[in-house]
């Protein structure tokens, strides 16, 4: 009898345990690599990126700054969670200190995703089209449509002009 | 004592051991022999409704819970085919850090049996142990006002409303049930709950399911009844 009031015991205290079962990647981002015009894969090396958007306050928000060495071969971008397109401007300056500035346009559909009344209420993205400016940039291709919490694949490919 | 009278002791002696042998053995037969009397007690025992207290606390208590009760037949105090039925239900009103409301408010529904486990299954008071089947089917709404985007600073409405949700799960069932005066029963059980198969919202799985509790492959509830014999 003992035993069976300790196993009952037991299962209570774990059916009263809380758990949050939140994703840990819980943010949504897209992610660009770098690739040369062939297809290669390209590195920012001695040049510094910058990226920021236009924010409805007017203000600019930077969402990657001073990006730079052989290592960086891609960098994520928060999506905006309701907009139609988002306006990404980048900013590449060299090692003379001349800064290359670029625009790309991002068409996508944003689906609200609900996890758990414990994690943060968040969207998710299709995208259907992009479009760019052709300062620093060849060009821009959509490697992955669907945008959500799984950032090992690169949704953008972005390929820079041959630089010195 | 001569040699003829010590061989007059021993056949006296072998003669009283055959009896004895004769006498004993069909009295040791007639013992293995012996017969159950055929049970009395009929097949049909009657019926039995109960009604569960934990889910009205727990909905006191808490943002969700169940009203719950239940039927069951009493079929030679051994088995106990049961149905159960109830309501579940989830109002939680923007959460402190999510800014979430999730509300349902559905019936979901069981049916299974329950087997009693004591050796003298005639006594008033017995120990179950079953399963069983249950399904709900249920429209959830998940809502935020004026969700801010923290980078690009937009407010939107979040969410959906009238999401169409089901599930069917089993469940494993161990409980007890004591009289307490005349038709007046008082029973615990505890339940593994275990999903089976599922159908996810447009934006994503439900959190609270009715009857099921919190949703997920599995989970534990427990609960207390009141249980009238009828």
């Amino acid at each position: 009898m003992r035993k069976i009031v300790l196993g009952i015991l037991t299962v209570l205290l774990m059916a009263g345990c809380v758990s949050l079962d939140c994703p840990v990647n819980n943010t949504v981002f897209c992610v660009y690599k770098l690739q040369k015009p062939d297809g290669s894969p390209d590195t920012l090396g001695v040049d510094t990126l910058k990226v920021w958007s236009p924010r409805v306050d007017g203000k600019d928000t930077v969402l990657v700054n001073r990006l730079c060495g052989s290592k960086a071969t891609n960098f994520n971008v928060q999506v905006s969670h309701t907009q139609p397109m988002d306006l990404i401007c980048l900013g590449l300056v060299d090692t003379l200190g001349i800064e290359w500035l670029d625009t790309i346009r991002i068409y996508k559909t944003n689906s609200p995703h609900f996890e758990s009344v414990d994690c943060k209420p968040t969207y998710f993205h299709t995208l259907t089209e992009v479009s760019n400016t052709n300062t620093i940039i060849d060009t821009v291709i959509i490697n992955k449509k669907e945008i959500d919490y799984d950032t090992s694949t690169a949704h953008i490919l972005l390929r820079l002009k041959v630089r010195y | 004592m001569t040699h003829q009278q010590l061989t007059s002791c021993f056949v006296l002696r072998c003669v009283i051991s055959l009896l004895l042998l004769v006498l004993i053995v069909p009295a040791a037969n007639g013992q293995k022999q012996f017969r159950e009397e055929k049970d009395s007690i009929p097949f049909l025992r009657g019926f039995a409704v109960s009604f569960d207290l934990v889910g009205p606390i727990t909905l006191m208590l808490s943002d969700h819970g169940e009203y719950e009760g239940a039927l069951r037949i009493n079929l030679h105090d051994q088995w106990f085919p049961t149905f159960e039925m109830g309501i579940g239900r989830a109002n939680h009103e923007n959460d402190a850090v999510t800014k979430l409301t999730y509300k349902t408010t559905a019936p979901y529904f069981r049916i299974g049996m329950d087997w009693n486990v004591m050796k003298n299954k005639h006594l008033s008071n017995r120990i179950f142990a079953g399963f069983r089947y249950a399904f709900t089917a249920f429209k959830v709404d998940i809502t935020s006002k004026n969700l801010e985007d923290p980078v690009y600073k937009t407010k939107t409405d979040y969410g959906i409303e009238g999401m169409s949700c089901s599930q069917h799960w089993l469940e494993a069932v161990f409980g007890i049930d004591a009289q307490i005066y005349g038709p007046m029963h008082l029973g615990w059980n505890i339940r593994y709950l275990r999903r089976l198969v599922h159908k996810e919202g447009e934006i994503g799985e439900a959190w609270y399911v009715p009857g099921f509790g919190i949703n997920g492959k599995d989970n534990f509830v427990a609960n207390f009844n009141i249980i009238i014999d009828i």
